[in-house]
């Protein structure tokens, strides 16, 4: 343990010098030990610039003392059959984030083509597709593009592919499923 | 005896009168019959009849039982002249100590009466002693005069008295302790006679709740000027450091004060002033506050090397030994959380810091203030600015006072750097190349060079000026460049000062004036008359702005101002032949002093008000953002993810409070809510 804390304090110290002992251990720290630093200020200047760009509809912000753990805000677009809605979502970072992309669910009910009854979401960029370049704003757009231009090619809730094509139903299916946190 | 056989009313009454006739009994004045009476003792005793008789129904009033009520009629009538006394020696001079003087006369008059009196009556000591068995630590019997051996109930009656003349002292002058403390140090004699009769009475929550109060109603209203409070508070800390070195109730009397200027908008500006400016720097002739202040940080340097030798854990034991013994507990008013009286040190400086809550503040707006002043000076004179910095860094630390430094050293190499760009022209004067017939010579130039980072956001102001000018600025510039490659010269135009002449056909007019308006005025050279809009657009300003500035040249009758075809495009006209009287006398004036900064005048350094909106825009981004994925959230909360997450420059840094009031300021602007003491966003 005491080595744990002499590596958060000197940083400068060669990694696999004392990565060693405690990756056997716990691999995960031992990867943030690494450039933890890095992945932090990456988050907070990514924060900083959600927050100065001010965006419509979007928003989200570091939960409770984690900065790898962020809650997400979506207003459904004008002119689709979100019209209105607030939905939030979980935004969990890997340590090596921006390597990897970011673990987002959806915590309000969605009803969606692409979103599971629990909330995960089928979008490329947070799969096969991301890339560093992407960061919590243009992933907070994607998703509320996603919401009006679903790709009903491959769903995760068939019913809801299945009734896309009737916008009315729809919306009163989204209503009716919809529960505001 | 006729007094036997009256009522008690008729006693007492009779008693009153004897005791208060006393005085007037002897008509040249209380002062004179101190000395009659002192020098005089034994004759008071043998001679005076009147005692006898008073002994005499005293003593028929105890034959008949009534023993205490008489010892109280003729105690309450010494108390009486004895209150009538001090109030008469202390009355409303506190650039006297009174308290030796009063103790005097209860030796000269009272005690004498009271000594004759129980001598008729034959209280002997010993009689005494049985009858009360108290026998007081305090009653070490000191010197009567005239009175050879004192009995035990004479040094109870001087103990009893000099009590009551204590409380009335103290109750007098903490009656009128803002007054005094108004007077400081001017009347410290009379805060020595305070701090005398408290640590007899030990009644200092009294002063502290009384005088709580006077501030309250006295000087924390909307009507008393920042600087007057500020001085006050400086003289409050100074005058009960006195009384109570410890400073256990100075904290609770400073307290309101300092919540109350926390309010002000101008309190850290005052502070600085009053650091650094000798003269006090305003006008309400308060002169000595800002010398107090100045002369703080200059004892506060000198005692630096002392402070350092008692954070010294090298004392030796028998140092150590005399500091134990020396120890003694804090007062019961004590407030526990505040720390022991040892590390309670008393420091103006750090209680007026304390005001604002971080040096930070103060040393910021410090460098705002003192950017302006730099920018401001035609020569190089930094001496003065120099002095200060150096004991601001002994208090605060060379750290923080960096930039400043920086500042400083900005305008040394300025001068430097001046003189060896002024120096390589003499050199080789390049014949023929330079003769254009305006041309201006790089002598009328002196620089400023400033390394920005350091400086204070500077007010930039975009501005045409004249061709010629703009010639002398670049060949500057290139000069610099070649002396200092690779660093290039940027040139702020708006800034600085112009000393220009006017000359007109019959006179001509000196002037010290901001680039703006030299600007504005070399336009006039070419065309006696311009449209607003047009000279806006030859400057390259906007029409308000350059309808603000023209103003100082209007007012000089240099230019006139009339209303055009359009009412928003005046016409302004230059003014070639004085017709005012009162302006032909001066020719060739010297107007001076007047870099024309109007109260509103833009200022060349963005305030502090103005960096902490730009702060704060940012916080507010964050709020908004942490309100709209969390729904509410405390006061508390908010602060704290503030802290750990707005960690950018401008990182957060501000108090609870500050938050409390922005929040405030948010929910007035209808942008938040507060519900049940959450904060949510107002939809």
């Amino acid at each position: 343990m005491t080595r744990r804390e002499n590596q958060d304090v000197q940083d400068n110290i060669p990694p696999a010098v004392d990565t060693a002992p405690s990756a056997a251990k716990q691999p995960a720290p031992a990867a943030k030990g690494l450039d933890g630093q890095s992945v932090l200020k990456r988050l907070q200047s990514e924060l900083m610039s959600l927050m100065m760009c001010g965006d419509p509809g979007i928003s989200a912000f570091p939960e409770g003392d984690n900065i790898f753990c962020w809650k997400g805000t979506i207003t459904g677009s004008k002119d689709t059959v979100y019209e209105g809605m607030i939905y939030k979502l979980s935004f969990s970072f890997p340590t090596d984030y921006p390597f990897k992309p970011p673990k987002v669910k959806f915590e309000t009910t969605c009803f969606h083509p692409n979103v599971d009854i629990y909330g995960n979401i089928c979008l490329d960029i947070l799969q096969d597709k991301w890339s560093s370049a992407y960061d919590v704003r243009t992933v907070l757009l994607s998703i509320q593009s996603l919401l009006g231009e679903p790709n009903n090619e491959s769903p995760l809730n068939t019913q809801a592919a299945a009734l896309w094509v009737n916008q009315e139903e729809f919306r009163k299916m989204v209503e009716k499923l919809y529960k505001p946190a | 005896m006729m007094a036997v056989g009256h009522e008690e009313d008729g006693c007492e009454f009779q008693f009153n009168n004897i005791g208060l006739g006393q005085p007037s009994q002897r008509p040249i004045g209380v002062g004179e019959m101190d000395i009659d009476t002192s020098y005089h003792g034994s004759t008071f005793v043998k001679n005076n009849t009147l005692v006898n008789n008073i002994g005499k129904v005293v003593c028929d009033l105890r034959n008949l039982g009534f023993t205490s009520m008489t010892e109280d009629a003729y105690a309450s009538s010494i108390l009486l002249l004895l209150k009538d006394k001090v109030h008469d020696l202390a009355g409303d001079d506190y650039r006297t100590p009174v308290l030796g003087s009063i103790k005097e006369w209860i030796q000269a008059v009272p005690l004498q009466f009271l000594h004759a009196l129980l001598v008729y009556l034959g209280d002997s000591p010993a009689q005494d002693n049985e009858s009360s068995g108290l026998k007081s630590p305090l009653a070490s019997s000191p010197s009567y005069p005239g009175i050879e051996m004192p009995s035990e109930g004479l040094v109870r009656w001087q103990l009893r008295l000099e009590y009551f003349a204590y409380e009335t002292l103290q109750d007098l002058r903490i009656g009128k302790l803002f007054e005094i403390i108004v007077d400081y140090p001017e009347s410290s004699p009379a805060i020595e006679d305070l701090k005398q009769c408290l640590e007899y009475t030990g009644q200092h929550s009294k002063l502290v709740d009384s005088f709580i109060s006077s501030l309250r109603y006295r000087l924390l209203t909307a009507g008393a000027s920042t600087n007057d409070i500020l001085h006050q508070y400086v003289s409050t800390i100074k005058a009960l450091r006195t009384i109570d070195p410890t400073g256990v109730f100075l904290e609770a009397v400073g307290e309101p004060i300092r919540d109350y200027l926390r309010g002000r908008k101008d309190t850290i500006k005052c502070i600085v002033t009053m650091l650094t400016d000798g003269s006090g720097g305003n006008s309400t002739g308060a002169g000595n506050s800002g010398d107090s202040l100045l002369e703080e940080l200059n004892r506060d340097a000198e005692n630096q090397e002392s402070a350092d030798y008692d954070d010294d854990t090298n004392l030796d034991d028998k140092q150590a030994w005399i500091n134990a013994e020396r120890w003694e507990p804090d007062p019961v008013e004590a407030d526990p959380s505040k720390g022991s009286r040892n590390r309670r040190k008393i420091d103006i400086l750090g209680m007026i810091v304390g005001i604002i809550g971080s040096k930070d503040q103060l040393v910021n707006e410090y460098r705002v203030m003192l950017a302006e002043k730099l920018l401001n000076k035609s020569d190089y004179d930094i001496d003065s600015e120099i002095r200060t910095l150096e004991l601001l860094k002994i208090h605060f630390g060379e750290g923080s006072m960096q930039k400043c430094e920086i500042m400083l050293n900005d305008l040394i190499d300025s001068k430097r750097t001046n003189a060896n760009i002024k120096a390589s022209i003499l050199q080789p004067p390049a014949p023929g190349s330079e003769q254009e017939e305006t041309c201006l010579s790089l002598d009328h130039l002196d620089s400023t060079i400033i390394s920005s980072n350091f400086w204070p956001t500077i007010q930039a102001e975009s501005l045409n000026i004249p061709t010629v000018v703009e010639q002398l600025l670049s060949d500057y510039a290139r000069r610099f460049h070649e002396i200092k490659t690779p660093r290039k010269l940027l040139w702020k135009k708006n800034l600085g000062t112009v000393k220009l002449e006017l000359q007109f056909e019959d006179r001509s007019m000196q002037f010290t004036v901001s680039p703006m308006h030299a600007v504005i005025i070399m336009q006039f050279q070419e065309q006696t008359s311009w449209t607003s809009k047009n000279l806006a657009a030859a400057i390259g300003v906007p029409t308000d702005t350059l309808n603000k500035r023209i103003n100082f040249w209007i007012s000089k009758g240099v230019l006139a101002e009339s209303v055009g075809s359009d009412s928003d495009n005046h016409i302004f006209t230059i003014v070639s032949d004085m017709v005012d009287p009162n302006k032909t006398g001066i020719n060739n004036t010297r107007c001076e002093g007047i870099l024309a900064m109007d109260e509103e005048c833009e200022r060349s350094v963005a305030s502090v008000e103005e960096q902490l909106r730009k702060e704060m825009t940012v916080y507010e981004k964050f709020i908004v953002g942490m309100l709209t994925n969390f729904g509410s959230m405390t006061l508390d909360r908010i602060h704290n993810t503030l802290k750990m997450f707005c960690v950018a420059e401008p990182s957060y840094d501000k108090s609870l409070q500050q938050l409390q009031s922005f929040l405030s300021g948010l929910i007035s602007e209808e942008k938040l809510e507060m519900r049940e003491g959450l904060y949510v966003l107002k939809k």
